[in-house]
């Protein structure tokens, strides 16, 4: 008999949530939230607390498999580890190693993603390695990376609670991020003002002071709208700007055009709303901007970016207690992902793999010689699969086959593969189109680290043993690296594995097992006597001085035209999560949202004749989904929402694989659709 | 504290961890480590998930005096056998008194902490109650927009113990999406009417902060007024249980 | 409050209350609009989840007619109903829905002049409560 109570992170968004998962004799039995926690202060929500419910389901994969006669059969470790080397090394072979494509995983620990980054530049010779940032943040990255030298976070989560004003953009924070939107939620009760800036009504817009609503795609048109309100209102940061920015005048003409008249004519914000939320985020002391996907997804998502940016360098709201710009980020280690160094022209630490003296740095350090071409992105490796460049993928951990904009494409193009091979933890729609399938150790089976959307490192304790024959990730990618007759891969922990990226990664150089089993830190951490960093920029940015964008509004690359009239937006919604492979196989979440819909304004739908409840289909130009419509003032007419949840009735068959040139990030929140009667 | 007082086989309490503090069953023959008394879990619904799992022997429980009255509501509907639960009371500071704006802050034996007097009144509650009709409406109405259905109350409650709750099914909460409607509210607030020991967890652990404590002590003096009945007592049946002669009924909750 | 109609929900039961409705309707004695009445086994069956559902959803009066105390079909069931009442009533009043809104009473297969009276009454008197304000709120 043995109960136990493991303390670990959530396997779900990257608020980076803690609690206890409780064990008895080897089961998962229930989660307990941690009372001390200074993320969560001993809240959850409801993913959290079913965050056990999937791990020991029937489903989880046991054992590995290959494909034979089209048929996936079970098979030893050893076969199935020997034809994944064997594979590749006649890939590599034939065509070269930027003929591979490895995918990290925003779901596997950062010791997992520095290894599998390792593996794929020194064992195989590529640096053509990404994960699902790419569909989500990609830009941020890019965007305050131009803006600030540094594209994360530049605040922490707890300081929501003071802010006295939060504009939250693209965010549906009481869904997407629900602690974070808690926070949020304890500043309104002290009287903070929220302002909300999204096409769609939400639980938080419902509650907050000003809550405006644009048409999807005209993020950069009221942002300069509200730049250049502030700036003709005399109610701009002088001395911020003067000591602080650079190129303040391509600013000042940039966004001179944007009036509220103009403004109003192309977002559809009503101008007096336009000047009376500009006004009170510039005039409160501690203003905080949050913002996720409906900034970021865009075919001009770096430019997005850069002009939340200019918002707030021109208020002076940065570099400060409960102020900033706080991207959210979505998965439980998507920052972790970036940070080790899963990007295809990013070491570790957000060095340049183009930067020489970078390069010869990771040379030594990993005893070997690296390739120097930067490597193709997750979305454009889709590209170049189809045109016959890209013959081989080893997947971790990701679903393209429901993530992906424009599926349809995506099918075709992995056909052209010749071999592809899936770790993960549920045979997804992935895995199901590989040729080999490994199977994988989830969050509660395995020790490691996540690092939460506000840089803090969050520690992963092993609570249950993964099922069957399933391995860990990390054990995985040192025994491919090894394989493949590379040195380097010789680690007998997670904590080893953190020491070595600590040595190559400055930001956290500071970081080992032991520190952070009791206590918060926040990267940039450079030594081991150094606590960790709350607030980024606060003397001056990481690249100096601010650099001002002087970016214009583009119109989406798919607008409506009369075939199809409306614009789709996809999202999330709070019950599931990301492509359903976890939370549709938990009982609770699965009761709470089962089946696919389409929100679409209660006057369109008059307009349609379709009644709430009704079955219609919604097509692109790339394809066509069936699924029940709800009939909702959540939406403003013209624009029909899909959350991406549901592989029946998947969104991103309709999506629009646009691609910001920048980032190449996809433009997941505007294209144009039709919506008929089934 | 240690296994040998009151001959119990395993120990629940708190104790730190990794910098934290961390519910534990800890069984005899295992370390206890650092025992933290200052931030209290609700160890009655920890125990309750994990009973079945301890078979056998004696379980001690750090108890707080809503601990005890919850335990005693378990035990009254036959949820835990009482002859195998050791009480370790534990009186609550001034400051979790103030917090909780407790009546009842002491348990029947003190083995920690030092007993204080209870909270003089939740002055929301007078707030509440002077207001009319309509502000009340609008109050709640505020407070319940920001719920978005994490079931906290009712996971951490520890007298809310069914195994299929109603408030996951449609029939009764139509909202698809979030916040849900009243109805979530105003069932849950039914459910426990006879139950409620008023331990607080539930609003600590809602993340909008919405002062459910402060619903439950109003219900709980309307209980008191209209039957006389004060859950946690274990010579006590509830009202709903009983005919209006009081002779005993079927446990409603095993209506559902 | 001229032209509001209230909608009601009635909950009669099956043995008593709900024949006393039949004997109404068979007497042709007049009966407001808006009142739909729903047959169940016993008054015990209504159980307080579906009068919070429909008074939180905008229904804006609700009346649970049983048997007379004593005359339970099933002995014990309209005790239970005589028991929850009162509290539901509290539940709304704390919440902050005039408890007015949901009656409690006991009508046998004989009174249909009382079945008329009652429902008469009740509808009058939510009539001048006005609509449930719940209707307009948008959770």
């Amino acid at each position: 008999m043995s109960v136990k109570h493991v303390l670990t992170t959530c396997p779900y968004c990257g608020t980076g949530c803690n609690f206890f998962l409780q064990v008895a004799d080897g089961r998962l039995v229930g989660v307990v939230p941690c009372k001390t926690d200074e993320i969560s202060l001993g809240r959850l929500c409801i993913k959290g607390y079913s965050a056990h419910s999937f791990v020991q389901h029937p489903d989880r994969l046991t054992h590995p498999m290959i494909r034979k006669s089209g048929q996936l059969r079970q098979v030893t470790w050893d076969e199935a580890m020997d034809r994944i080397v064997g594979e590749v090394t006649r890939i590599i072979e034939k065509y070269g190693p930027d003929s591979v494509v490895v995918l990290a995983s925003a779901k596997c620990t950062n010791e997992e993603n520095y290894l599998i980054q390792k593996m794929a530049r020194a064992a195989i010779g590529t640096n053509n390695v990404d994960h699902c940032a790419r569909l989500c943040h990609a830009s941020t990255v890019t965007g305050l990376l131009y803006s600030f030298g540094s594209g994360a976070m530049t605040n922490t989560t707890p300081e929501f609670d003071n802010a006295e004003c939060i504009l939250v953009t693209g965010s549906n924070t009481l869904e997407a991020h629900p602690i974070v939107g808690a926070r949020m939620l304890r500043a309104l009760d002290k009287g903070a003002k929220i302002i909300v800036v999204d096409p769609r009504e939400s639980p938080l817009s419902r509650i907050s002071h000003i809550s405006l609503h644009q048409r999807p795609g005209t993020d950069i048109a009221w942002i300069n709208g509200m730049i250049k309100i502030i700036l003709d209102e005399g109610l701009a940061n002088e001395e911020f700007i003067k000591h602080r920015t650079s190129a303040f005048d391509e600013l000042k003409e940039a966004v001179n055009e944007y009036t509220p008249e103009y403004v109003e004519a192309t977002t559809g914000i009503p101008k007096e709303k336009l000047v009376e939320a500009a006004r009170v985020y510039a005039k409160s002391d501690k203003a905080m901007i949050a913002y996720a996907m409906g900034i970021t997804q865009h075919s001009n998502g770096t430019d997005v970016v850069k002009a939340i940016a200019n918002l707030a360098m021109v208020t002076g709201h940065i570099g400060r207690e409960s102020t900033g710009v706080n991207p959210l980020r979505g998965q439980c280690n998507v920052q972790g992902a970036c940070d080790a160094g899963g990007l295809p022209n990013l070491y570790p630490g957000y060095q340049r793999v183009d930067d020489q003296e970078a390069r010869m740095k990771f040379q030594k350090a990993w005893d070997t010689k690296l390739p120097e071409k930067p490597g193709l992105t997750l979305t454009s490796a889709m590209n170049e699969a189809m045109a016959g460049k890209v013959k081989a993928m080893i997947i971790f951990g990701e679903n393209f086959m429901l993530s992906d904009p424009d599926l349809g494409h995506v099918e075709e193009a992995i056909k052209k593969l010749e071999f592809i091979a899936v770790s993960d933890i549920f045979l997804s729609e992935t895995a199901q189109k590989a040729h080999v399938v490994l199977p994988a150790a989830c969050y509660a089976e395995k020790d490691g680290t996540f690092t939460s959307t506000d840089r803090a490192i969050r520690v992963l304790r092993k609570a249950v043993d993964p099922p069957g024959e399933a391995r860990s990730d990390w054990t995985i990618a040192c025994d491919l690296g090894k394989r493949l007759g590379s040195h380097g891969f010789d680690f007998s922990s997670p904590a080893e594995v953190m020491a070595e990226m600590a040595s190559v990664t400055p930001q956290y150089g500071g970081i080992d097992f032991e520190r952070i089993d009791k206590q918060v830190l926040r990267w940039p951490c450079p030594t081991k006597e150094h606590h960790g960093t709350r607030i980024l920029h606060a003397q001056k940015f990481t690249r100096g001085l601010g650099a001002f964008a002087p970016v214009r509004h583009a119109p989406p690359k798919e607008v409506p035209s009369e075939e199809y009239p409306f614009i789709l937006t996809t999202g999330r919604n709070l019950f599931q999560y990301h492509t359903g492979t976890m939370t549709r196989r938990s009982p609770k979440l699965e009761r709470e949202a089962p089946e696919p819909y389409v929100e679409i304004n209660k006057s369109d739908a008059k307009s349609l004749n379709i009644a709430d409840g009704e079955r219609v289909s919604v097509s692109s130009r790339r394809g066509s989904i069936a699924l029940k419509a709800r009939v909702t003032d959540r939406i403003i007419p013209g624009s029909i929402f899909i959350p991406f949840h549901y592989a029946e009735a998947a969104a991103n068959r309709l999506t629009n694989a646009a691609l910001d040139p920048i980032s190449n990030i996809p433009e997941l929140k505007a294209c144009a659709a039709k919506i008929e009667k089934a | 504290m240690a296994f040998d007082e009151r001959a119990a086989d395993h120990l629940l309490l708190m104790r730190e961890e990794h910098g934290n503090v961390a519910p534990a069953l800890v069984s005899k023959g295992e370390e206890i480590g650092d025992v933290r008394l200052d931030i209290p879990y609700q160890l009655i619904t920890i125990l309750e998930t994990i009973y079945s799992w301890v078979p056998t022997g004696k379980i001690a429980v750090i108890t707080r005096r809503c601990d005890e009255k919850a335990l005693t509501e378990l035990t009254k509907r036959g949820y835990v056998d009482e002859k195998r639960m050791v009480k370790i009371g534990l009186a609550c500071s001034k400051e979790q008194i103030a917090r909780c704006r407790c009546s009842d802050p002491v348990p029947s034996k003190v083995d920690f902490g030092e007993p204080n007097t209870p909270a003089p009144r939740d002055d929301l509650s007078d707030k509440l109650a002077q207001m009319s009709v309509e502000d009340r409406m609008k109050f709640w109405v505020r407070q319940f927009r920001k719920c978005n259905k994490c079931f906290a109350c009712t996971h951490n409650c520890p007298v809310c113990f069914c195994d299929d709750c109603v408030l996951e099914e449609r029939t009764f909460v139509a909202e698809q999406g979030i916040p849900p409607g009243l109805s979530f509210h105003m069932i849950r607030s039914y459910h426990l009417i006879d139950k409620c020991v008023e331990c607080g967890e539930c609003e600590r652990s809602c993340p909008g902060e919405i002062p459910l404590l402060t619903l439950r002590k109003m219900l709980a003096k309307d209980i008191k007024e209209v039957y006389g009945f004060v859950p946690g007592d274990p010579k006590t049946v509830s009202p709903l249980n009983t005919t209006l002669e009081g002779e005993p009924m079927e446990d409603e909750c095993d209506e559902c | 409050m001229t032209g509001f109609k209230p909608t009601i929900l009635a909950f009669c039961c099956n043995w008593c209350s709900y024949a006393g409705a039949d004997l109404a309707g068979v007497g042709r004695l007049q009966m407001p609009p808006n009142v739909h009445v729903i047959r169940v086994m016993c008054s015990a069956s209504v159980k307080p989840e579906y009068v919070l559902k429909a008074l939180s959803q905008g229904i804006d009066g609700v009346l649970v007619l049983g048997c007379h105390i004593g005359d339970c079909h099933y002995m014990t069931g309209n005790h239970r109903t005589a028991k929850r009442m009162p509290l539901v009533q509290r539940v709304l009043k704390e919440t902050g829905i005039d408890d007015r809104r949901l009656k409690l009473d006991w009508v046998s297969a004989a009174e249909g002049e009382k079945f008329q009276k009652v429902i008469t009454e009740f509808v009058q008197e939510v009539q001048g409560l006005g609509p449930n304000p719940l209707r307009e709120v948008k959770f």
